[in-house]
């Protein structure tokens, strides 16, 4: 093997060293992009998730808020009607001591 | 051409270059592999790091909206609830004062009627009487006036009182509910019995009496024992305060 052989086999070798390093720092470059875009598709997904988790939340709240709500309408027609009737029952009798209270008291 | 020993030194020479070579060109592949390997394996563990601090920030980030989604469906919850609730907690104030004014008005009428029934003479004089002793005086003016009741037999029932007082029946009657107003002869000192003022000086009994009665709240109709807890007890009512119009005006 001549000198210039040798040289031209060292130079071929740095080339092919060169391109193992190139195609390494390449594949490394994928492989962070691909975990770059992978994280933001986690944080996409996390979020989405995450605000149709909160969606649901303020729909079930208002939901079960306006059923407490018709609950209390309920419950507060029940009230009126109880006083309509009791007003029906006892109006005499507490006009009565209204009258006594003015005139005895 | 080289001399036996000469080119015996020549081969051995150029095949030890050549072994060497063979080792240099795998030793820098070797480096070369290694070092790819070392970038790649750095890359990985970057990937898997930012990865990693995605998932915790996205896990963050997604405690953070929920936790404010949390303070937002309570704050929906209690705007809906609450303002529904004081609708609700107006619409029973607003019947309970209702009520309350229909039976004072209803009491308001009896009083103004009262020289229609049998309870007239003794009434009348219990009020003359009350009011002749707050004046402080024998020679008490007494002015009265009831609606229905007729001059002449307030007169008539003028005179059975003590002389030194001196009894003015009015057509009208006064305060529009009726009553006595009884003042010393120079007119300087006055005691309003009339049953409008002493609705006003019972306003709070009488409206305690009438709720207590209506809804039975367990106050005493007295009015004179009522605890400060027992009177928190009971919801409070709108407008209480009467306007005192007349019964006869609607």
């Amino acid at each position: 093997m001549s000198g210039i052989e040798a040289v031209r086999r060292i130079v071929e070798t740095e080339a092919q060293a060169k391109q193992i390093v190139e195609d390494a720092k390449s594949k490394a470059e994928e492989i962070l992009a691909r975990a770059s875009q992978e994280a933001q598709n986690v944080r996409h997904s996390s979020t989405a998730e995450a605000e149709q988790r909160k969606a649901q939340m303020l729909r079930e709240s208002r939901e079960k808020a306006e059923a407490d709500a018709r609950s209390s309408d309920v419950e507060t027609d029940a009230l009126l009607e109880t006083y309509k009737k009791l007003f029906e029952d006892r109006k005499d009798v507490a006009a009565k001591k209204g009258v006594e209270l003015v005139l005895g008291g | 051409m080289l001399p036996p020993r000469r080119a015996l030194n020549w081969f051995w020479v150029v095949e030890k270059m050549a072994e060497s070579l063979g080792k240099l060109h795998n030793r820098i592949l070797s480096d070369a592999r290694l070092k790819a390997a070392g970038i790649v394996e750095q890359a990985e563990e970057k990937s898997k790091q930012i990865l990693e601090e995605s998932r915790a920030q996205a896990q963050r980030d997604a405690n953070d909206i929920l936790s404010r989604a949390s303070l937002e469906a309570e704050s929906i919850r209690r705007s809906i609830l609450s303002s529904r609730v004081r609708a609700n907690r107006l619409r029973i104030l607003e019947e309970k004062n209702r009520i309350v004014q229909s039976v004072l008005k209803s009491v308001e009428q009896r009083l103004s009627d009262i020289a229609r029934t049998d309870q007239f003479e003794s009434t009348l004089k219990r009020l003359v009487l009350e009011a002749v002793e707050a004046v402080g005086t024998d020679n008490a003016v007494v002015k009265v006036g009831f609606r229905n009741a007729e001059r002449k037999s307030l007169q008539s029932l003028g005179q059975t009182f003590p002389k030194g007082i001196k009894f003015l029946a009015d057509e009208t009657a006064i305060d529009d509910l009726g009553g006595v107003i009884a003042s010393d002869p120079d007119g300087k000192m006055s005691f309003n019995n009339s049953f409008k003022a002493r609705i006003e000086r019972l306003d709070n009994q009488l409206l305690t009496t009438i709720s207590s009665t209506i809804f039975q709240t367990g106050d005493d109709a007295s009015g004179q024992h009522h605890s400060r807890k027992r009177r928190v007890a009971q919801p409070p009512l709108l407008c209480w305060k009467r306007t005192y119009d007349s019964p006869h005006d609607d």
